[in-house]
């Protein structure tokens, strides 16, 4: 026998659960001071060796206008120079840790900006150095805007570019690259850790019991819970989001109409995690541990957050697609810092929605067997 | 009971069985309880009891066997049973965090009761239940006897016409208890069927008919009076040992006369049932002088200890 959905009764629930995070010192630190705290370890680390990082040049064009792009990068104060003869010579420097980064600037750079053609200036990086690369990164960011605005006036500013390639380490490790995969870090502690405490704590002091006593649904019940987290977890988003673009400069290269989509279906996701952790383990204790071993754990370190995915035990390497967190760090980073649009994404894409689509029918499943009688 | 007209039934049960996996916690239970009664379910920790009333609540599904409650089947649809019935778990459920006004409301809501409506409703159930202190007070600072009373309160925001109470005075001071007896009264004063549980034989005097309940099964059921006069059909002596004699061979001696039937510690003193009256002066010539002795009338704690306990078989 079905009865009405009735919004009453959601909000009803919402309103006491905003009340219990309001109240729990625990529930709000966490929320607060986590995003804050993980960003500042994580992106303080991009700040030390902040001057000086050795580049090795080979400007094999010798106009001004190639002339005026080194200039730029030497007075920025970021690179100490040193000229090679040859592009070889600038990648031995790389490889011999001479140096940390290489500028090659072709031979038809000059003509190339004169004309209404790209002209084209690559920077290799040493892809294995993690402290360096997202620093030398922003830096070119940086640099290129200057040397187009202020050294190069006569020519449209378009048409430079700077090419960034990675040698040793072809999915770039840097812990710039983990700026953007902390939001997935933060989205899991927030959604499967407190949803599953919140949840598992109504059973373990009886009050589920007395929730169902009532007319309410089960469905409605979820509803109720979730909501909140659901918005905490956007709010830490958004934190952590504003932290890394203004705090730490990290760019933002892609459409927020793609990164948004993403966070939502990963927070779907954790919370359907998390209420599927509550409903099984139903005590507090159990639900906090599951959640580490299978939320936050895999997220820090199996999903490509710390360690590239593709160094991994090819088991690991299927093993890790069961992850949500491998999906959105590749949507989180992809939008950061390649610009990558649905087309480029469409396989965590979909392996967010395939997950989703499974653990919402484990946790239904689960849950009316427990809640319907 | 079962001629009785359905209009005057608030609970019916037929051959109920709850089986947890292999384990049978409820084993074929039979009852029914009148509009308005007070009706007691007593046994030990495990009996079988709070399993029945979820299944009464609507929060089990049985494994066989057919209830009624407030004149609907779970098969009717849940909800009609839910709306009409209020459940007082036997573990405290309010929530510590929040107040007492903020609990009752979320109750009041989740039942659909709103705004002035339930305001109202609020302040006449404090009132009832005799709650004299600020609604803004957290939950968490409540004695445990005030957060029963909000308990009860929280449970019967809606008017229901069955309250099930389980074990609602356990882990509160005697007298939190006895004013939690007078509530009860009154609500059944006002027409409410009120089915409790309770593991205090003297509450149990309380209500007008009672079901003992032992490994699933009921194994006595009526008045409390009934009760008695069924299980002690002979003289029951209370004797209080000297204090010089409190241990002794006195005890394994009376034990061994052919005339008691059984001899029970109660408290400081002990129960002694004699089987066959015209005895009684033989028995009580065994027993040291020096001992206090009177004829008693049975408690139902004796009747509980009789049944239950000693596994007693009429
Ligand atoms: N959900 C359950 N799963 C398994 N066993 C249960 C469950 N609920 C109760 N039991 C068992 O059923 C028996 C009766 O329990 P209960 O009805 O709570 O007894 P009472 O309320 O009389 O103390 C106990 O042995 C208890 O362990
Ligand atoms: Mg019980």
């Amino acid at each position: 026998m079905k009865w009405q959905m009735k919004w009453s009764r959601i909000i009803a629930v919402l309103r006491k659960e905003v009340f219990h995070i309001l109240r729990d010192p625990f529930t709000l630190a966490l929320a607060l001071a986590l995003p804050l705290i993980l960003v500042l370890v994580f992106g303080l680390a991009i700040e030390f060796n902040i001057r000086e990082l050795r580049m090795a040049v080979h400007d094999g064009d010798r106009t001004y206008q190639s002339r005026g792009l080194t200039e730029v990068l030497g007075s920025s104060g970021y690179f100490k120079l040193t000229n090679e003869v040859s592009p070889v010579a600038a990648m031995g420097a790389l490889e011999g840790e001479r140096a940390k980064a290489a500028l090659i600037i072709e031979k038809n750079f000059g003509k190339q900006l004169g004309s209404e053609q790209v002209a084209r200036a690559q920077v290799l990086l040493d892809g294995s150095d993690n402290s360096t690369v997202g620093l030398i990164l922003g830096y070119l960011n940086g640099v290129q805007k200057i040397a187009e605005h202020k050294f190069l006036p006569e020519v449209a500013s378009s048409n430079l570019e700077i090419r960034t390639k990675y040698l040793f380490n072809g999915e770039l490790n840097s812990r710039w690259f983990t700026v953007p995969g902390l939001l997935a870090i933060v989205i899991a502690i927030l959604s499967i850790l407190l949803t599953s405490l919140t949840i598992a704590r109504e059973w373990e002091n009886g009050s589920m019991e007395l929730l169902l006593s009532t007319p309410i649904r089960p469905l409605e019940i979820v509803i109720g819970k979730l909501v909140p987290y659901l918005v905490l977890g956007l709010g830490a988003a958004t934190f952590v989001y504003l932290l890394a673009r203004l705090g730490f400069g990290v760019p933002f290269r892609g459409s927020h109409f793609v990164l948004i989509p993403g966070v939502l279906l990963f927070i779907t996701a954790y919370l359907t995690q998390g209420l599927l952790i509550s409903v099984i383990t139903r005590r507090q204790q159990l639900a906090m541990q599951l959640s580490m071993m299978t939320g936050l754990l895999p997220s820090i370190l199996l999903s490509g957050f710390i360690f590239p995915i593709e160094n991994m035990p090819p088991f690991f390497q299927v093993f890790t697609s069961i992850l949500p967190a491998k999906w959105f760090i590749q949507i989180s980073r992809g939008t950061f810092l390649s610009g990558s649009g649905f087309a480029e994404l469409a396989t965590p894409f979909l392996a967010l929605f395939v997950l989703n689509g499974v653990l919402i029918m484990l946790a239904t499943k689960n849950f009316k067997k427990d809640l319907e009688p | 009971m079962v001629s009785e007209p359905n209009a005057v039934i608030a609970v019916d049960i037929r051959k109920l069985t709850v089986k947890f996996g292999e384990f049978t916690a409820v084993d074929q239970v039979s009852l029914s309880v009148r509009k308005g009664e007070i009706f007691g379910f007593l046994g030990a920790n495990g009996a079988g009891k709070t399993t029945t009333i979820r299944v009464l609540c609507g929060l089990l599904v049985p494994t066989s066997g057919h209830v009624r409650v407030a004149g609907y089947a779970p098969e009717d649809g849940l909800e009609k049973i839910k709306t009409r019935v209020g459940y007082m778990s036997q573990r405290f459920t309010l929530y510590d965090d929040l107040t007492v006004a903020e609990n009752l409301k979320f109750s009041g809501s989740l039942r659909g009761i709103v705004g002035r409506k339930l305001e109202q409703r609020i302040e006449e159930l404090l009132e009832f239940v005799g709650f004299s202190r600020a609604t803004g007070a957290f939950v968490k600072d409540l004695p445990g006897g005030i957060k029963q009373q909000v308990s009860l309160a929280a449970s019967i925001l809606h008017d229901p016409e069955i309250v099930f109470l389980d074990e609602p005075t356990s882990g509160v001071t005697p007298g939190a208890r006895e004013r939690f007896w007078k509530l009860i009264r009154e609500l059944a004063g006002k027409g409410k069927t009120v089915f409790v549980t309770t593991h205090y034989m003297d509450e149990a005097e309380h209500c007008e008919r009672i079901a003992l309940m032992k490994d699933g099964k009921i194994i006595a059921l009526d008045s409390p009076g009934g009760l008695k006069a069924s299980t002690f059909r002979t003289p029951l002596l209370e004797i209080l040992p000297s204090r010089k004699m409190a241990e002794g061979s006195w005890l394994p001696q009376l034990r061994a006369h052919p005339a008691v039937e059984s001899i029970e510690p109660y408290g400081m003193r002990y129960h002694l049932v004699i089987s066959d009256p015209a005895r009684l002066g033989e028995v009580k010539a065994q027993i040291p002088p020096s001992f206090e002795i009177s004829q008693t009338a049975p408690s139902l704690e004796d009747v509980f200890i009789r049944l239950v306990e000693a596994g007693f078989i009429k």
